[in-house]
């Protein structure tokens, strides 16, 4: 497959982070592509959520550079960030609003008409109706897709889920992976979805990156990666991560 | 910056829905009702205790207690030094024939300034003030807030206007409740009684009381300007509350360290009263509707300018070093 510059929305170089002497993180790059879902994945520990917590300006990386749709995001915070939709961990809402309230909350702080779009993503996510309820009553499945919902309101072109299947039972795991395909698909968005857990991501991504103690060891897609499918994910996995448990 | 407004009514929306604020209007006219009933009793038994006393013969009486308290050797000196003003301005009302115990709800309202602004007002602000951005990261909001495509400073901002607003809302409040209350048990006219004030005491522990810059004002226009410094006290509270909801992660800790600042800061300034390096600290200064009175303050050389700008610059540094935190830090778990 041969991929133009342009059809990159994110990229990350060399990225690393330093906490006191301890490196968190030592050497992190990967790219984005425009419609593609990408899978980041690493044992817990690998430095996976540093990773994303620095692609999303709530950690300043320590080396490397972070480039998303043409603004470097140190440089150009507001114009790198409202092409960025992100959950980082738990879907953490203000849980004393509503999921209406939620989101209206975060269409002013974009201020351009992103308030006109709150219905449409409601329906999107299957939360229309239930909007009006206050956020404490809310099931995770349902904090996770007004989540989602919050993170498309700025028409992103780069959409970061750290874990997203975390604690959802299997019917919420398949929503969720049909939502993220046809995200993908239809609308075009980069998909960055980080995992401890091989086996639900396998069935939703087009690339991945593995990531192990700090440091990205492999990117390509699934049938690259395994020999064209000869050699399973899991053998590759536990080879280059030298055996840890995933 | 039209985005701002949203801000700024998204952080009103928070505090409003947080039901802090109305806790604090709550314990406002729970307390005041309180002291007004206390106040009211206590008029009560003096009159049937001595109906046949005038006011005059009253005021004479208190007048000369102090002055012999004052006289006591073992009695502390900033304590003296109070015995004595009260004691001269209360003689001065006599020889004007005014009453300078008339208690009406406007008196009351005016002096509230001055007690409220001491350690109940900034308790309050406290309140509702410290979990502005401590309450962010203790419920993992921060990571929404902070990865929306909005400049942190701009963030830290709308919350402090968010601060202004309520404090002032705080202050309006107080005012009202205390006129509305007090009104009830003494009446709600009198806002254009006279009131005497700019009594002075001279330095140390013989000073004179100086009478050369007594003026007489409206009610009014006394308690107008002792609100206005009340505010002035209040946004300083304000503003150190708030580096400290941007230090401390969880709501409690920032809400206690305040409350402790304060209480503490109020026994300091009773007590310490020979080392007079606590007249920098912003507790000490806070009193400013009192100082406006000409009430002795807790240090000599203090003066009403004097603690106007150390609040000032305990305010400005305080901000300054919340902005700084809260731009320059890593968002971690």
């Amino acid at each position: 497959m041969v991929v133009s510059a342009a059809d990159v929305v994110l990229s990350a170089e060399g990225l690393a982070k330093r906490y006191g002497d301890r490196e968190v993180v030592s050497d992190v790059s990967f790219a984005l592509r425009r419609g593609e879902v990408f899978g980041f994945l690493g044992p817990n520990g690998a430095g996976k959520t540093t990773t994303i917590r620095m692609l999303v300006g709530l950690v300043k990386p320590s080396r490397g550079r972070i480039v998303i749709d043409g603004h470097d995001l140190r440089q150009e915070f507001e114009a790198a960030m409202r092409r960025v939709g992100c959950i980082v961990e738990t879907p953490d809402l203000y849980k004393f609003l509503t999921g209406r309230e939620n989101l209206e909350h975060f269409a002013r702080m974009l201020g351009d008409g992103a308030a006109g779009r709150i219905d449409s993503l409601a329906a999107l996510v299957h939360m229309d109706g239930r909007l009006d309820g206050v956020v404490r009553t809310y099931s995770l499945g349902m904090r996770q897709r007004v989540g989602i919902a919050q993170a498309l309101l700025s028409d992103p072109a780069v959409l970061i889920l750290d874990e997203p299947t975390n604690g959802l039972d299997p019917a919420g795991i398949r929503e969720m992976r049909e939502l993220v395909r046809r995200l993908a698909g239809e609308q075009g968005l980069a998909v960055f979805v980080s995992s401890h857990l091989l086996s639900e991501v396998e069935k939703m991504v087009d690339r991945i990156a593995i990531v192990h103690r700090g440091r990205t060891l492999a990117t390509g897609t699934l049938v690259e990666l395994t020999d064209g499918g000869r050699r399973g994910l899991e053998d590759l996995f536990l080879e280059l991560t030298g055996g840890e448990t995933v | 910056m039209p985005v701002m407004a949203g801000l700024v009514e998204n952080e009103c929306l928070k505090i409003l829905r947080r039901k802090r604020f109305r806790l604090v209007l709550v314990v406002l006219a729970a307390l005041l009702c309180l002291v007004v009933f206390a106040q009211n009793r206590q008029q009560q038994n003096q009159r049937r205790d001595h109906p046949e006393r005038d006011w005059r013969a009253q005021v004479e009486k208190r007048a000369s207690d102090l002055e012999r308290q004052a006289g006591q050797r073992r009695m502390p000196e900033n304590w003296k030094r109070w015995m004595r003003y009260e004691s001269g301005r209360l003689r001065y009302y006599l020889s004007k024939n005014l009453n300078p115990n008339e208690l009406t709800g406007p008196v009351f309202t005016r002096t509230f300034a001055g007690v409220g602004s001491v350690l109940l007002i900034p308790l309050l602000i406290a309140v509702f003030g410290a979990d502005l951005v401590s309450s962010e990261f203790a419920e993992g909001t921060i990571t929404l807030l902070l990865t929306r495509p909005v400049a942190r400073w701009k963030v830290l901002l709308s919350k402090v206007v968010a601060m202004m607003l309520f404090t002032t809302l705080t202050l309006l409040a107080a005012f009202f409740l205390a006129w509305g209350i007090s009104g009830v048990a003494f009446g709600w006219s009198g806002w254009g009684a006279p009131m005497l004030m700019g009594f002075r005491l001279g330095p140390g522990a013989a000073g004179g009381f100086d009478l050369t810059g007594v003026r007489m004002v409206p009610l009014w226009q006394d308690t107008f300007a002792a609100w206005g410094l009340a505010w002035f006290s209040a946004l300083a509270v304000g503003s150190i509350t708030l580096l400290l909801s941007v230090v401390f992660r969880s709501v409690a800790a920032a809400m206690g360290t305040m409350m402790a600042t304060l209480v503490g800061g109020t026994i300091l300034s009773r007590v310490a009263s020979d080392w007079d390096g606590a007249k920098w600290f912003f507790v000490t200064n806070l009193p400013l509707p009192d100082f406006y009175a000409g009430l002795p303050t807790p240090f000599e050389g203090m003066t009403l300018a004097f603690s106007v700008w150390v609040l000032l610059a305990w305010a400005a540094a305080s901000l300054a070093a919340a902005f700084l935190l809260f731009t320059r830090r890593d968002v971690t778990a």
